[in-house]
Formats: structure tokens, sequence, C-alpha cells
């Protein structure tokens, strides 16, 4: 009897402790990173001495700022095109059946599993071919397209839960489509699309593998621009700007979790 | 006149065949309930009125106006969904009154019209609150005053108190018939209920297998079914087969069984419901239709009993009121007795 | 016929824009980089199309090319397993033993990493790892007079930043598929005497494996296509069939060569897909 009581506790033990170790190693290098661009030290060495001297030089470096411009402008456009197109995808989804609908879901899975270097060069291959060429319009068309499917699945899941009969109910009651769009469907629906906007917005704000591939010299967003300061040999203004972009993303992602009670049973 | 009329409906999902050929009047003012079991095409028939389904043939009328190329939104028609359907994010006010908002009528006409139609489902005093705030009767009203407060041509019900607990049903059966009365709609409703069916409808219409079935009075189709299904959907019956002999049938091992409706050529079913069956001793005498038998089943439901008796032509089941307490013991043998008024000649 | 071609219109109208972008950006490219696969050289300057199998020819006959896949491979395995190792257990204590709104805030943390940029946690890996860094110290505080442990441009490294990125995936569908599982299954499993770990292994691990397949799925798939994480991570060493996909394209201009290498890259994936399948069918018809 002790004995039992003795191993549960035990296994409680231990699965607590892997549980942490899971946090620790998931959140440990996030920290080290936020303290370091915190830290006077140019190489990352110990002792720690406090400076917020690296936040002060992002104001002045142009590169990074106008990547950053460059980086919230085009994740700004995505979110805007991908939700809407998105969310009409959605709708026609949930509301009609036919001939066709589960190849077009299929087709929704290539964009999301095949390794984005190759989404990323074949992009590359075809845009400078057909003289779309490179640059900030080039990302945008790409980062819609990894986003589109993400939008569909979120918004998909919000109409699931719906159902039809609303739509029904208000063209019962006279509303023309345009009405019970507006009035009935659009409103019911806000959480699912604002959720999917913030996780849009977090795809295109994140994006390196396809930005990198289709920015030309001289134009940049921020992953880019971190991707090119660590090559070239980075100081801690680096880490500064990244622990920027961490907050922005998991912010979006916090968001995102209360609107569409992610992970937790209603 | 006819407040709806479809000719000769017909609707297929690939394969299968949701309606064929139905063909049905509903006149004005009536209480209509189309009945039958889940999958019957009674909810393609409604969903087709509301003009959420097209029929690949025939016609539907509205008031004598083709409505095929009139979308939904253009019928004039109010209707009650099975989950309601109210609005989650409008309070019952809102919910009440955008079927006239979306007509753009004046506010203080609004006010005025959702404010008469929440007394008449008495719900005055909740306009503020919201759907997931009202329990389920109350749910109930507020989608049947957003479905008569536009006034509309015909009230398409479907499925309305399925959602709802035996006791709230049955108030609530109660409360629809009042309300229909006081409207004076013409109201089609689809119930796999058949209590439901004979409770509330001065008209009803059995359909099964995308077929119409039998339709008239509840009383009549009750009295008359026409075909076997129609005998055991609504309500409780018992059947004898055989060949068809001086206006009767023989039936095997038990002799003639005596009706009154006309008769077909060579064999006919017979339906006897439980209720028109009596129960008396052997030695007793009876001009009536007679078989005898050993009971075997007794199931006791509080107002009535049903006995099983085992017969030379089967089990019968006999329901006999629990009028004086007597119980006729599992064992004993009886004689089933009924009138040649009460075999009812069906098709198979 | 009016609803059936209102319909119609709807249909096409909602799905249209999205798909037609999608055409433009996804398909139509792929099938480019397939064609330009075939051609012997790629659309820079004058010259005529030349259909040509000399790119897919050369992963058969360089050794290196075949060597540098099966590194990927490898790496994809290495990566997928730490994670069914490390993710699983994870995923069934969250799942099973911490209730409520613990549980909620727990995974919310789990799968907030993913939401932040994947380059910047390979880079802060870069920070912990080198020599006295983070870990380094960490190390010689417990055990001093031990050598300097430097991780730095070593392929331990690349598999603790690609576990590090790719493991929340593993976590959040092991978590779906246990969190499914009714808790009346396993009363009725101890109900008839069976212990804890005939539990496990007889029920909870069979129900589990949509679960670990669908995570196996959406690790090794990236992971075999990765190129910036071996890069910053391994550097000189780092050198995987992804990195060289990527020089076709960046450095060296040759971009046949490139889409050759990225269609074999994903047959190869299609072939373990599909080999794979009959198990995947299996359990995820019972479940």
């Amino acid at each position: 009897m002790n004995q039992a009581r003795w191993m549960v506790l035990a296994s409680e033990g231990a699965g607590r402790l892997w549980l942490f170790l899971v946090l620790l190693f998931l959140y440990l290098p996030i920290l080290v990173l936020a303290v370091m661009g915190l830290n006077d030290s140019v190489h990352y060495t110990l002792p720690f001495t406090f400076t917020t001297r690296w936040y002060e030089d992002l104001a002045g470096n142009e590169r990074l700022l106008q990547a950053s411009v460059n980086s919230v402008a085009v994740a700004l456009a995505n979110t805007l095109i991908a939700t809407t197109l998105g969310t009409m995808a959605a709708l026609a989804f949930a509301r009609y059946r036919f001939r066709g609908r589960t190849a077009l879901q299929l087709l929704l899975f290539p964009p999301i599993t095949i390794p984005w270097l190759i989404i990323g060069t074949s992009m590359l291959v075809l845009f400078f071919w057909t003289g779309i060429g490179r640059g900030l319009h080039a990302m945008l068309l790409g980062h819609v397209a990894l986003s589109l499917p993400y939008v569909i699945i979120v918004v998909g899941a919000r109409l699931a839960s719906i159902g039809p009969e609303l739509g029904e109910a208000a063209a019962s009651l006279g509303a023309t489509p345009f009405q019970s769009l507006v009035r009935v469907q659009l409103p019911v629906m806000a959480p699912g699309i604002v959720a999917a906007a913030l996780f849009a917005f977090a795809v295109s704000f994140d994006q390196f593998v396809i930005s990198y591939f289709l920015a030309p010299p001289g134009v940049s967003v921020l992953p880019v621009e971190i991707f090119s300061a660590i090559r070239k040999g980075f100081t801690p203004e680096v880490n500064a700007i990244s622990t920027i972009m961490i907050v922005v993303s998991m912010t979006a992602l916090l968001l995102f979790a209360r609107l569409s009670k992610f992970g937790g049973e209603r | 006149m006819s407040a709806v009329d479809v000719r000769n409906v017909s609707k297929r999902y690939g394969a299968t065949t949701a309606l064929d050929r139905v063909s049905l009047a509903f006149p004005n003012g009536s209480f209509f309930a189309l009945l039958g079991p889940s999958g019957s095409g009674k909810t393609t028939l409604l969903r087709a009125l509301a003009g959420f389904v097209e029929p690949d043939e025939g016609m539907i009328l509205i008031d004598d106006q083709d409505v095929a190329r009139i979308p939904s939104f253009r019928r004039n028609i109010g209707m009650v969904f099975q989950n309601y359907a109210l609005f989650p994010h409008m309070s019952v006010f809102d919910n009440v009154a955008f079927g006239l908002t979306v007509r753009r009528m004046p506010r203080a006409d609004v006010r005025q019209r959702v404010g008469e139609i929440l007394e008449l489902v008495r719900l005055d005093g909740l306009d503020q609150r919201k759907p997931r705030q009202l329990s389920g009767g109350q749910q109930q009203r507020v989608a049947l005053a957003r479905a008569l407060v536009t006034e509309p041509r015909v009230l398409l019900l479907d499925e309305p108190l399925g959602a709802l607990d035996k006791k709230l049903r049955q108030d609530m059966q109660g409360e629809l018939k009042r309300i229909q009365r006081t409207v004076g709609i013409t109201t089609i409703f689809v119930t796999h209920d058949q209590e439901e069916a004979l409770t509330l409808s001065d008209r009803i219409a059995i359909i099964d297998e995308g077929r119409l079935i039998q339709v008239g009075e509840p009383g009549d189709v009750y009295d008359r079914p026409h075909t076997r299904f129609a005998a055991s959907f609504l309500g409780d019956a018992n059947f004898l087969s055989g060949p068809v002999r001086d206006s009767g049938i023989m039936v095997d091992r038990v002799g003639h069984i005596a009706t009154t409706s006309p008769l077909p050529a060579g064999d006919a079913t017979i339906a006897v419901r439980p209720e028109r069956i009596r129960l008396v001793a052997c030695d007793a005498a009876t001009q009536d239709n007679r078989i005898e038998g050993r009971v075997a089943e007794r199931v006791f439901s509080g107002a009535s009993l049903t006995y099983t008796v085992h017969t030379d032509a089967g089990p019968l089941r006999v329901l006999r009121q629990n009028a004086d307490g007597d119980v006729i013991d599992i064992g004993e043998r009886v004689a089933l007795v009924w009138l040649a008024d009460h075999s009812v000649v069906v098709e198979n | 016929m009016r609803i059936e071609s209102r319909r119609r219109w709807a249909i096409a109208w909602l799905t249209g824009p999205a798909y037609l972008w999608l055409a433009v950006t996804i398909f139509l490219p792929l099938s480019a980089m397939l064609y330009f696969s075939f051609q012997k050289k790629g659309p820079f300057g004058r010259h005529a199309s030349e259909f040509s199998l000399k790119h897919y020819e050369a992963f058969f006959t360089k050794g290196y090319l075949q060597d540098l896949m099966w590194r990927s491979l490898e790496m994809g395995f290495h990566v997928t397993l730490l994670c069914i190792l490390i993710g699983f257990p994870a995923a069934y204590w969250l799942a099973r033993r911490i209730r409520g709104r613990w549980r909620e805030a727990l995974f919310l943390l789990i799968v907030l990493p993913f939401w932040s940029n994947a380059l910047v946690r390979i880079f802060s890996w870069t920070i912990v790892l080198r020599p006295d860094g983070v870990l380094d110290r960490a190390v010689h505080l417990v055990i001093p007079g031990l050598p300097t442990i430097d991780l730095t441009d070593s392929y331990a490294a690349i598999i603790i930043g690609l576990v590090h990125s790719y493991l929340p995936y593993m976590i959040l569908t092991c978590f779906l598929s246990l969190q499914a599982i009714d808790e009346s299954l396993l009363e009725a499993a101890r109900s008839l005497g069976a212990r804890s770990w005939t539990i496990l292994a007889r029920i909870i691990l069979p129900l589990a494996v949509p679960g670990l397949a669908a995570g196996s799925i959406l690790i090794f798939v990236p992971v075999i296509g990765s190129f910036f994480e071996p890069r910053l991570l391994g550097g000189p060493k780092g050198t995987v069939i992804g990195t060289v996909i990527e020089e076709q394209f960046t450095v060296v201009s040759n971009w046949p060569l490139g889409g050759a290498l990225s269609f074999i890259l994903l047959a190869i994936v299609l072939l373990i897909l599909a080999a794979a399948s009959p198990v995947l069918k299996k359990h995820m018809s019972t479940t």
C-alpha cells in the first residue's frame, strides 16, 4: 500500500519534471537571446552588464528600420488579402456541396506540406521567367499563398460550428444575400475571421524562406535583414530586433488563442 | 382556395429519390402536418417550399404564383427551424425585429409590432436577453415570434418541438395551436411524431420514401389508413391476411374475418387497431369477428394496458383502458372480438 | 434552374479568387520548376529550350549528391525520433494527467514558441551553444574541470536546433489525439484487470498512432528540406541537400539542377509516405 502510493508520487513527480524540462528547452534559448540583447558585451560574454544601447542603436539603423516598415506593410497587406479571399472560400466550402469540393480542399495541403525551400525557389523561377520579378510585391504574392490554407481552415472550423441554418433563417425572414452576409454571417463569424487574420499576420511577419528567395538586393524585410546580419558577424542589435519580433508574433498568437479558444474545451 | 399548391414535385440526390412526383394542396388557414419517418422526404418538401431546395421537376405555387424563380427571401414565408437558428449575436428584440428591419420598416412601427408579437407568445419583458440566456421553451417562442412578425403568407415549422422534453412539448403544442388560431396563418409543419401530428393539425399528409401515401383529416387517416405503412406509422395496428371471401377474408387456421370496406380481388390484408379489439371470455356469444388465444404478455403503462395474445393467426396486440383496475393474467385463454366496421382493408 | 445557376455563380465567385491566387503562386511555379528541371539550361540569356535529363542523371552519377540526400534523410529521421521520444511523454502527461486551466496554459506555452520566427530561434542557439556560452558555463558550474564544450558548427547543434524548432508540432498532434481518448475506455480496461503498462501499450499507444503519424510527417518533410538551420548551426559541416538546392538558386544559378534535386526530394518524400500509408490507413480508419 505504502509502496504503491510512493510509486504514484514518483511518477507524478517524473511527469511534471519532464514537462518542466521540455518548457525549459523551448524557452531557454529565447530567454538567453532576450537577455543578451540587454548585455553590454558585443561577444555575448558574461558577466552581465545591463544596457539599453542596442535598442537605442536600432533607432539609428536605417536598414533595419526600413526592413521593419517593409515587414509590417507586407504583413498587413497579406492579412487583408488572405483573410478576405480565404473567408470567401471557407464560406463556399461550408455552405455548398459541389463536385470538386474535396479536390479543392486537398489542394490546400501542398502549400502547407511542401518544404518552403522548394516553394520559394519555384516562385523565384516563375516570377523571374514571367517578368513579375522579385521585390515586396513578389513576397506579398508568396505570403498570401502560404496564409490562404490556414485562413480557410481556421474560418472553416468556425463556420462548421455555426451551420447553414442562420443564413437560411435570414433568407426566410426576407433578408437579401447581402443583408444576410452583413447582418448575420459576418458578425457570427467575426471571432474566426479575426483569429485567422492574426494567424495570417504571423505567417507573413515570421516568413523567412519565401522572402529570402524573393528579396532583390537593396529591398528587404526583417527576417532577411536579420539573416544577413547574422552571416556578416552579428551584433547584439540583432538580439534587440529579434526580441521585438518574438514579442510581436507571440502577442498575435495569444490573441488568436483567446479568440479561437485554441486548446481549451468550451 | 389553396394557399400553397405542390404539383408533381420530384427531387433526386444522386441515386436516392427524396421526393417522387408529390402533389399536395395546402388549404388556406389550415394547420397541415407532414408526417413520416426520418429520411422520408418530408423535410425536403418543406425546404423546397422555403426555396432552399430546388425541385428537379414539378411546380410549387404560393397564392397561385409559380415560385420557381423566386428566391427564398422574396417568398414571404416564415420558418421555425429545428434548432431554432436564433441569431446568437442579437438580443431577443433584434432577433424578432430582423424581418422588419430588412424590409426597412420605420423604427417606431418596428417597436410596436415586436411588442405585440412578444406579448402574443408571452415573452414580454425578455426582449433585451440574448438567446443563450433563454430556456429551450423560450427560445422556441422567440423563433415563432420572429417567423410570425412579418405576417408571412405561410408558416413553415421543421420539427418545431423536437428539442423539448415531454412536458414542455405538450405545453407548447397547446400554445402553438392557440397562436395559429389567433393569427389564422396557413401552417405547414414537419414531424415524425404521430401523436404531435394528431394533436396539432387539422390535416395530415403521410410521406414515405419520397412518396405521398395518404392525405386527410387526422380522424379519417387514423380510421381509414390506405396502406399497411400508414396504419402502422400513425398509431398501432394488427394485420391479418388471406384470400377474399364473402365481404371478408379467410385467415389460415382462424376462419372468416368480416369487413365493411370494399375488397380487392384475390388476397387482401386487414388492419385492426389494438384499442378496437375487446377481450371477452371464451364462452361469450358474439356476431362479430372473433379469434381465440392465450395471453402471453402484459405491458402496463398507467392509463392503459397492452396485452399480447398468441392466436392461431400469430401474436395480436390489444389495448385496454385501465378503467376498473381489472387485470387479465398471463396464460389465461381469451377471445378477441371486434366489429366488421373496424376491419380496415389496407394495401401492402 | 434559377437556384442552381445562382449557386454555381456563388461557388465560382467565392472560391475563384483564392484558388486563382494559389494557382499562380504555388502550382504554376511548381510546374515551371518541373519544366526547367528537364531543360538543359535556365532562362538566362538567349538560347532555345532544349530537353535534357542530365540534371536528373547528375544525381545518380555524382556520389556526393546521393550522400547529401542520405544525410538529409538521416537528419530527418533523427530529428523525428527525438521529437517523438521527448514530445510523446510530455503530450501524454499534459493530456491525461493535468486538468483545467493549468492544462490550457501549459499547452499554450508549448505551442507559443512556434509563432516566433524560426530563424531567430536558430540564431538563439548559436549564442547558447558557443564556447563560453550558456551551456558551457552551466555544465562547468556542475562539473568543474571538464574541457570546454563547443558545439559550434556541429551535427549535434543542427539536431538540437531542429528538434527545438519542430518539437511543438509533435506535442500538438499527440496532445490532440491523446485528449480525444475517452476516459471510460481506460476505466473499462482497468475494470477488466489491465495494469497501467498494459493500458498504455494496448490502448493508449494504438489510439495515439494518428497523432504520432501526423506529427512525424509534419516534422520529417520540412526537416529534410531545411537549409538555413544546417547552414547557421552546422557551418561548413552543415552541407545537406537543402543547402545544395539553395545554392543552385542563390550562388551558382544552375536552376535546372536545383529543380531536379527538388523534385527528387519530393519524390522520395512521396515514396516514404506511400510506404507508410498502409499502416496509417489501418489506424486512421479505426479512430
